[in-house]
């Protein structure tokens, strides 16, 4: 478990430096601390008040939905009537801050605006739909802000035809200056008839389908947006890209390249036979993915977040099937590989020898002229010596020119190792999947030059109330520490075992007793336990007498336990390290219970959640009012007065935010079931506490023996000196946009001016 | 709105509060009768209306004749308001039976009025001399606006932009159970002041008059005569001119005061001043169960703790910064959220949640206003649960011993202790004990004996 530790140890701030070749153990779990927490929301604490009281109203200022503020932050109402327009508009262009049921908050970013840019939007089509849905003037500093910002983005495009790269942009005077720069000159291969002089070849491109904002720019912004128009460009020779790309970035020529595949016209790449099943009817906001990636008729690299059970792999299989070139799609472990490989086959027509697997247990040839290919990132990005066998695999993949690189769970994997990934293979157009951007050290900068910026975004609530995902009952279960379990908590020479000690709590043992029994017996649920801390999970899974799948399980054993729990009426709990978390996709189960977390980690919660989001029942039961308005349940138990409340109340941030929220229990298990559940008595809590202080030493044992990168990973972590906000994993995209957005009690303390986005330095100096 | 507990519920109260000797030269005045009568329960008023004719008094036992039993409650209020007004007076016969009597002068006055009708204390000034006065609207807005300043200056808000010219002392007046000062901090806001900013205007406004009254023998004025300036005031046509030349001198420096307050609103003209009541002013003899106007609710409270209030007013934003931290204002919007910072502070001024969670929900606007239950239920559920965590800790007050100079007698005193059931705390090793407060005198008793 190399890359996973060696990512733990590694300062927050490496990332942007090239990372050294590491090497990466081709059967490891992903397993990386995300999210380098700065703590951001403890910098709010601050009183921070933002006057904009001087901004003008309109005279109709009723009937206009949204106000923007001079530090980007957008208030947008959805009661208005122009909610829907604007709320398409704002996630096009702005960063969704939280989003409620009736008022929801964005902030305008370089980032978001970048986006907005590279799916289409002008500079001046922005600033005027924005004043138009604005209830007062717009303040000056944000037209300033959007001109700075999109001025250089989105003006740049490589494309690649008929496997010639060309560089293309609408404005000559770009062009002009990148020839000027002394990388891209020598790169550049000039048509043969026009010696001297840079002269560009000038075509005319489709105008932008511009999807989705047509209803909003009412004719006259529209006419600017779709008329044809004439685009010049240059071929730059195909071994020099990765340099041109390079000095294109921000830290250089700052003209940032979309990259678009004008896979139509590919005649070089053989076609891959697939077509989208007719039973597969992608939804409207799928739908709506697909046209921002295909706006104009050429393929976008980008990221597009749905949430859990969204049907993200639909989209994905769907994108692949319009471009209907070679595939290479790419996923975070073995289990995830399966569960790709299945969906392929589920919804496209695809041929089963077109397909193939490429995991450490399962190598299977590829044959044919073009096909789809299923692997894991440490297979493709494993530094090591490999076996004869995924040497040619390799070889295979690193020699193939593909359509599409496919990328599930895009937040988990770090920035190195995409480097590493993308530039081991070549490929027309990069699409990734998530369903949660939090994570935003800078390391969501590397994605949005290292794939693309973020075309599409889904607003969780909508799909709630549309029923597409399952409406979720969020609960806090608090468990008071039992008086010898708190004594010993509280102990200097017990530090360590803090986190043992708040997940043995008898009391939480017994809240999670119950709520098992509850749901199995009552409601005849299915029922992951989630537990971060190896002790609890094997302690609580064997006294309970549940499967578990940890780290060290194996991948037949986990297929095992999976599908007993799919398939038969007896195995209805399992147990769940976080190799869970991710990816392992258990449509069946809609109850959740989380005994013990990775700290302050969203993002963890969010994917946890996301595991019971796949809609169930009948869709009028559950609509408001039906009669399963809430068929899916979300516990978090924890034990009061531990650092445990601190943490929840962080991991919660990001679904509280998405309009999620979380009902307090106090009262688990109800007294008169208390002497049917276990550790009843004082004898048994304290053997339980003897136990739980005596763990350490042994589970250390225990790791060392079986190499389990879980258990590994967690001491290591426990361990490490630094800061908890390091593990808390708070920051995320969507939270650094947060603080930024306020503006200058971010960049009160900023570390190392030198290390701002250059359009901060312009905005805040 | 919550229970008002720190206000006089009626101006009437407050009449009746005064000696006999002032009430009945009150009494002089037609429109102070006039003022006491409609004010009257409507048994009351029926009773005073009845005797109107009557010089004889009547018996106390034949007056409990006119209800039927089980109304004896509400005849026992009438009664007792009348007597406290003085409408009524108690005459005993001989045989210490008791009889009520009318008040003559209330009588003789209210006789004449029924006759003549009322006759306003001044006329206004023709709109000739006046030229252009404020229309209703503006009257109301200026008023609302001279509150709202002067309600910010109260609470020592340092959004203030221009003061009012109230002495120190007086404002101090103003702010005594409304405000606490400790040691060399900021005066801040008690509970008591934070119901009085959610009360109506109207309810905070007799607050302040009461104040203001009572506070009046200080200055050497006459309280009876501010009272029976005030009733008379609130006989005044809304947005007519008055002549201030009408006044009396001590009527001239309260109209002053007054102004500052919003009551009314002093013009000049060319040669004449003049007041113009508001409906403030006009309201002030309405009782203030009939004054509570529904207004429109303006905060919205999402599930994530973020509150939004479509409010304009700075009043507003200081009662929200009360219990929330307010993060952006935006001309018609005010945004902040509740966080357990914010909240601690609000605790901590004895503010409690419920009156949080009873204004979020009474102010909610119509938006969400329908929506059960107006602010989310884990919102109200954090909030309660944040000031029960405040709670946790329980003090009783004890003694400790220690010292003991044998482990014998330490077990002892613990048996001892233990058997009263006042043993609190015992550590064996250092031979400590502490026992409850109340047992320390048979503690020591106890000690004595042992030695």
């Amino acid at each position: 478990m190399a890359g996973g530790d060696g990512d733990r140890a590694r300062a927050p701030k490496r990332h942007k430096s090239s990372a050294p070749p590491r090497t990466i153990d081709e059967t490891a779990e992903l397993d990386y601390a995300d999210d380098v927490d700065d703590d951001v929301r403890d910098a709010d604490r601050e009183v921070k008040k933002r006057d904009f009281t001087k901004l003008e109203l309109k005279p109709d200022h009723a009937n206009r939905p949204l106000w923007a503020c001079a530090d980007g932050r957008i208030f947008l109402e959805t009661f208005s009537p122009l909610y829907k327009q604007a709320y398409d508009f704002l996630i096009a262009i702005a960063e969704p801050v939280c989003r409620p049921e009736s008022m929801h908050e964005y902030n305008l970013t370089p980032h978001s605006l970048y986006a907005a840019v590279s799916v289409g939007l002008e500079t001046s089509t922005i600033i005027s739909v924005m004043s138009k849905l604005s209830k007062t003037k717009l303040p000056r500093e944000i037209i300033d802000f959007i001109h700075a910002s999109t001025a250089n983005y989105g003006k740049v495009k490589l494309v690649l035809k008929k496997n010639r790269y060309f560089v293309e942009s609408p404005f000559p005077e770009v062009l002009k200056t990148l020839l000027r720069d002394d990388i891209i000159s020598r790169a550049w291969i000039s048509p043969e008839d026009s010696v001297g002089a840079p002269s560009f070849t000038v075509s005319k491109t489709a105008g932008e389908m511009a999807s989705g904002h047509e209803d909003l720019l009412d004719g006259m912004e529209l006419a600017a947006a779709t008329e044809d128009k004439e685009t010049h460009s240059f071929e730059i020779d195909p071994s020099q890209v990765e340099n041109v790309k390079q000095r294109c970035l921000p830290n250089a020529l700052n003209f940032p390249m979309l990259e678009e595949y004008d896979f139509r016209n590919d005649t070089v790449n053989p076609d891959l036979e697939m077509e989208l099943k007719p039973q597969a009817r992608p939804r409207p906001y799928q739908e709506k993915s697909l046209s921002k990636m295909f706006g104009n008729g050429r393929a976008r690299s980008g990221i597009i977040v749905l949430p859990c059970g969204a049907g993200k792999s639909l989209v994905g299989v769907s994108a692949a099937c319009r471009i209907k070139k070679s595939c290479l799609c790419l996923a975070t472990n073995a289990v995830s590989v399966d569960q790709w490989a299945f969906q392929f086959k589920l919804w496209s027509t695809i041929k089963d020898e077109h397909i193939s697997r490429f995991t450490s247990d399962n190598k299977e040839k590829f044959r044919g002229m073009a096909g789809v290919v299923v692997t894991t990132y440490n297979m493709v990005a494993f530094g090591g010596k490999r076996s004869e066998d995924s040497e040619k695999i390799i070889e295979e993949i690193r020699n193939r020119e593909w359509g599409l690189l496919l990328m599930d769970e895009v937040h988990v994997v770090p920035a190195h190792m995409f480097r590493k990934v993308i530039s081991i293979t070549k490929s027309h157009c990069k699409l990734g999947l998530t369903a949660t951007l939090v994570r935003e050290d800078e390391r969501i900068t590397d994605l949005n030059f290292l794939i693309g910026p973020k075309l599409y975004e889904a607003n969780w609530l909508d799909l709630v109330k549309g029923g597409f995902i399952a409406n979720v009952q969020c609960a806090e279960v608090w468990c008071p520490m039992t008086k010898e379990f708190f004594a010993e908590y509280l102990k200097k020479e017990n530090s360590k075992k803090k986190q043992v000690l708040y997940a043995m709590n008898p009391n939480k043992f017994r809240a999670c007793e119950f709520l098992i029994r509850f749901h199995e017996q009552q409601r005849g649920d299915k029922i992951i336990v989630f537990a971060d801390n190896l002790f609890a999970l094997t302690s609580y899974a064997m006294k309970l007498r549940k499967p578990m799948i940890y780290g060290s399980t194996s991948h037949v054993e986990r297929t095992r336990i999976l599908h007993q729990f799919k398939n038969s009426s007896d195995v209805n709990t399992i147990f769940l390290s976080k190799v869970g978390d991710n990816s392992i996709d258990i449509p069946e189960a809609n109850v959740i219970i989380q005994i013990s977390s990775h700290a302050g980690s969203r993002r963890q919660e969010a994917q946890r959640l996301g595991r019971i989001l796949r809609a169930k029942g009948k869709h009028q039961d559950r609509m408001a009012g039906g009669k399963e308005e809430y068929n899916a349940f979300f516990y978090s138990l924890v034990s009061t007065d531990t650092q445990e409340m601190y943490y929840s109340t962080k991991r919660q941030q990001f679904l509280i935010d998405q309009g999620y929220s979380f009902k307090v229990i106090t009262s688990l298990p109800p007294p008169e079931e208390l002497p049917n559940l276990k550790y009843y008595t004082l004898e048994e809590q304290l053997e339980l506490l003897a136990q739980s202080l005596n763990a350490r030493d042994d589970m250390i044992g225990i790791e060392h023996l079986e190499e389990d990168s879980d258990g590994k990973a967690l001491i290591k972590a426990r361990r490490s000196a630094g800061s908890m906000s390091a593990f808390s994993g708070s920051g995320g995209m969507v939270y650094m946009e947060y603080s930024t957005g306020k503006g200058k009690a971010a960049f009160k303390k900023p570390k190392d001016p030198s290390k701002r986005h250059y359009l901060f330095k312009k905005r805040y100096q | 709105m919550p229970q008002v507990m720190v206000v006089a519920r009626n101006f009437m109260d407050m009449v009746a509060a005064l000696p006999a000797a002032k009430l009945d030269m009150l009494y002089d005045s037609a429109f102070i009768c006039e003022a006491v009568l409609r004010s009257l329960p409507p048994l009351a008023k029926k009773y005073a209306l009845q005797m109107l004719y009557v010089s004889a008094p009547v018996a106390a036992a034949a007056m409990e004749e006119w209800v039927l039993d089980e109304y004896a409650a509400k005849h026992k209020v009438a009664i007792d308001r009348l007597l406290q007004l003085r409408v009524f007076v108690e005459v005993r016969d001989r045989r210490k039976e008791v009889s009520y009597k009318m008040n003559q002068k209330f009588q003789g006055n209210m006789q004449k009025y029924l006759v003549d009708g009322g006759s306003l204390p001044r006329e206004p000034i023709p709109s000739s001399v006046t030229a252009r006065l404020p229309t209703l609207a503006e009257l109301e807005a200026y008023a609302l606006e001279q509150w709202e300043c002067f309600l910010l200056q109260l609470i020592n808000s340092s959004q203030v932009e221009r003061g009012t010219s109230f002495s120190s002392s007086m404002m101090r007046t103003f702010q005594r159970g409304l405000l606490s000062s400790r040691d060399g901090e900021a005066p801040r806001l008690t509970e008591n002041g934070f119901q009085f900013l959610l009360m109506e205007t109207n309810a905070q406004l007799w607050y302040i008059m009461r104040e203001y009254i009572s506070s009046s023998e200080e200055r050497g004025v006459d309280p009876t005569e501010l009272i029976s300036f005030l009733l008379e005031l609130s006989f005044h046509t809304l947005g007519e001119a008055y002549s201030l030349n009408t006044l009396t001198d001590v009527q001239r420096n309260a109209i002053r005061d007054l102004a500052e307050l919003g009551l009314v609103k002093l013009q000049q003209g060319r040669k004449d001043s003049w007041f113009i009541p508001t409906k403030l002013a006009t309201n002030l003899s309405a009782s203030l169960s009939d004054s509570s106007s529904s207004k429109e609710g303006f905060v919205v409270v999402e599930t994530n703790f973020r509150m939004y209030a479509y409010s304009t007013s700075k009043l507003h934003c200081e009662i929200l910064r009360l219990f929330s931290r307010v993060e952006y204002q935006l001309p018609n919007l005010i945004v902040g959220s509740i966080t357990k910072e914010s909240l601690y502070g609000a605790f901590e001024n004895g503010i409690t949640a419920e009156q949080i969670i009873s204004f979020l929900q009474q102010n909610a606007h119509p938006r969400v206003a329908d929506k059960i239950p107006a602010v989310p239920e884990n919102v109200t559920d954090q909030i309660r649960l944040w000031e029960t965590d405040r709670n946790r800790v329980e003090m009783t007050l004890s003694h400790l011993y220690e010292d003991f100079p044998s482990k014998d007698m330490f077990e002892q005193c613990c048996d001892y202790a233990r058997d009263h059931g006042c043993l609190l705390w015992e550590d064996a090793k250092k031979m400590r004990l502490i026992v409850r407060v109340e047992f320390h005198p048979e503690m020591r008793e106890f000690l004595r004996r042992l030695r």
